[in-house]
């Protein structure tokens, strides 16, 4: 593979990280989370294999009888196994949790979703909930007042 | 002692998380407890022969800088003591079936990972016992209270997921400049490889990556979430144990792969931070469940700060803060299993559980930093070490240290003085026993570090001095050993 064709894949990887990050920043939808981590993922392993690329080297397998050519490096294959393994099991966990969510609460949306969550955790802890920055100032300030349980 | 019991501390816990569904009848329930008992045994003795140096072990004789390796120093000992003593005290008792079996695994992935979080000598190692960490403790999280819980559940593992990304990319860099990932074989050549913008990139995405574990500012915002709606024993062990390994981790990089110019004061930057978001946050804070995650935070930030001081000053410091937060924080979310919503909720509170309300007060006093309990002398070596560097980011943090503090007395005085109020119509619940139980041992344990401050500032500068050896820890590593012995003739 030519030094030209080497830099096309560094900068795919790269790209394809950007694009996963992206879209984890961007994202409300839980599902298309999921789908941004897995692609911000792939890079990363990409990355990783290139790490240990060696240009005209053959795959690190040795055999009896054949001659020990230039090899690329094995251990970055071996780290990026890893990782493929835990991304898919961590991947697979989150839409079971994204899954149980919305059959919670209905929804897939980020946003809403942690809004209804806050709410949650503010009526089981006996607080007032919290007053939303979108609410009218009027509302704001009648939830002010410390509401005796 | 034969090495080869180090690779116990992460092999027992593990063969019986998978094992535990297969053990008949009622056997099954004491398999959990036996096993962290014999991890508290090997940690007792890991801690007597580490206290004189440090034991090596390379897994499956395959010589470093190619083979695993696990280092224990005196640091890494006690904390898997720490791992098998608090996976003991949190562990999952009540439950029924199938539920408590998957719980129970867990805490003893939980276990394992961080035992060899604590052991582990090789880069990519840390990595992989970080993700076992990592999903363990999302599992653990799960399991918490309702809807509620998962929603807080997913955002962690989508943050937690994106700080595995961030670490592989560092641990990546460092392979691509060094070709390597043993510690100590990179100790060896980061003066020469690792150095200038690359370098520090590779710290900082490391940093980032490791740090959310750690709680660390700008990647912490899942802790409140997560502590709120999880049970307070996986929150206890969360923000108790999880996030201290996560910061030996960092330390042992910082101390071996990274000394250069910029880490130190990136981790003071970031702490600092850290602390005053964590205290502030807190102090708004309207339940003590919340209050407390926020106030952890902010202990983790003063972790990182002492830390990011050069020299054994930052490293005598930081392992006194992270102790003293390992003892204290899981106590006090304890104790908050019941009285963990509002002000109102817990008003006269102290009439009721009046043991209860004492410690609570203890732990606050001692979080503070009250001059005969140890949180006093944590605070006094962090500042004592920020006020010893010259000038400038370190006396600022000095000053965000004491300020902080004065935001901590506000909120923790809000909390006893709900406790102590004279509330007529007060709904406040009883303290359940387990957990008077529970934070009473950790009291405890406190009081007597209180007592024996002295003797116990001499350890704490030994196990300064033994992890910022760099020397030491290339040189035990990277020697190969002597000729094994024949069998049957004493060593």
């Amino acid at each position: 593979m030519s030094q030209s064709s080497l830099s096309i894949l560094l900068l795919g990887a790269l790209g394809l990280v950007g694009i996963g990050v992206g879209g984890l920043v961007l994202s409300r939808n839980l599902y298309r989370l999921v789908l941004a981590l897995a692609v911000a993922e792939t890079g990363g392993n990409l990355l990783l294999v290139l790490a240990g690329f060696r240009p005209g080297a053959a795959a690190p397998i040795i055999e009896p009888g054949r001659a020990v050519a230039a090899m690329v490096d094995p251990v970055p294959q071996a780290m990026v196994l890893t990782s493929i393994v835990i991304g898919v099991g961590v991947q697979a966990f989150a839409l079971g949790l994204a899954i149980r969510a919305r059959a919670a609460y209905g929804s897939l949306d980020m946003d809403e979703l942690r809004g209804r969550m806050e709410a949650d955790i503010d009526a089981e802890a006996g607080a007032p909930p919290a007053a939303s920055q979108h609410a009218p100032a009027i509302a704001r300030l009648a939830g002010q007042p410390e509401a005796k349980p | 002692m034969n090495p080869s019991v180090v690779a116990l501390v992460v092999a027992l816990p593990l063969l019986a998380a998978f094992l535990l569904p297969l053990v008949p009848g009622s056997a099954r329930r004491v398999v959990g407890p036996l096993v962290l008992l014999v991890l508290t045994g090997i940690g007792m003795r890991l801690w007597d022969v580490a206290s004189v140096a440090p034991v090596v072990l390379a897994v499956g004789d395959f010589l470093p800088p190619l083979g695993i390796v696990f280092y224990v120093d005196s640091v890494a000992a006690l904390f898997v003591l720490a791992v098998a003593l608090l996976c003991l005290l949190f562990w999952p008792w009540a439950g029924e079936g199938e539920h408590l079996d998957r719980k129970q695994s867990l805490t003893l992935i939980l276990a394992a990972a961080c035992g060899g979080l604590a052991v582990s000598g090789d880069l990519f190692n840390v990595y992989v016992f970080y993700e076992l960490a990592a999903v363990a403790s999302y599992g653990l999280a799960a399991g918490g209270r309702g809807a509620a819980g998962q929603v807080a559940t997913f955002r962690y593992v989508i943050l937690g997921s994106l700080g595995s990304l961030l670490a592989l990319f560092g641990i990546t860099l460092v392979y691509f400049m060094t070709g390597t990932v043993n510690l100590a074989h990179l100790a060896e050549l980061a003066p020469k490889a690792l150095v200038g913008v690359p370098g520090l990139a590779a710290f900082l995405l490391i940093l980032l990556g490791l740090g959310v574990k750690a709680e660390l500012f700008l990647v912490n915002a899942w802790a409140p979430e997560v502590y709120a709606t999880a049970e307070t024993r996986v929150s206890a062990l969360l923000a108790g144990l999880v996030s201290k390994l996560a910061l030996l981790v960092l330390v042992r990089l910082l101390v071996l792969v990274f000394p250069l110019p910029g880490t130190h004061e990136a981790l003071l930057v970031l702490g600092l931070l850290g602390m005053l978001t964590g205290e502030l946050a807190a102090y708004k804070a309207r339940d003590v469940r919340r209050m407390l995650a926020w106030s952890s935070i902010g202990q983790l930030g003063a972790a990182f700060m002492a830390f990011s001081v050069p020299g054994d000053a930052g490293l005598v410091a930081g392992i006194a803060i992270a102790l003293h937060h390992m003892l204290v924080k899981p106590a006090l979310f304890l104790l908050a299993g019941r009285w963990g919503g509002s002000l109102g909720r817990i008003a006269g509170a102290a009439r009721r559980s009046p043991l209860g309300a004492v410690l609570f007060v203890l732990f606050a006093l001692s979080l503070l930093g009250v001059p005969p309990l140890p949180g006093f002398w944590a605070k006094y070596l962090l500042l004592s070490g920020l006020a010893g560097q010259p000038g400038g980011l370190w006396w600022l943090g000095g000053l965000v240290v004491l300020l902080t503090t004065v935001v901590e007395a506000v909120y923790l005085f809000r909390v006893i003085g709900a406790l102590y109020s004279r509330d007529e119509g007060s709904v406040a619940a009883d303290q359940s026993a387990t957990a008077v139980a529970g934070s009473g041992m950790l009291a405890a344990v406190l009081l007597v570090i209180a007592l024996s401050a002295p003797v116990l500032a001499g350890t704490l500068d030994r196990m300064a001095v033994q992890m910022g050896d760099v020397d030491g820890y290339v040189t035990r590593v990277l020697t190969p050993p002597a000729p094994a012995v024949p069998i049957g003739v004493a060593p």
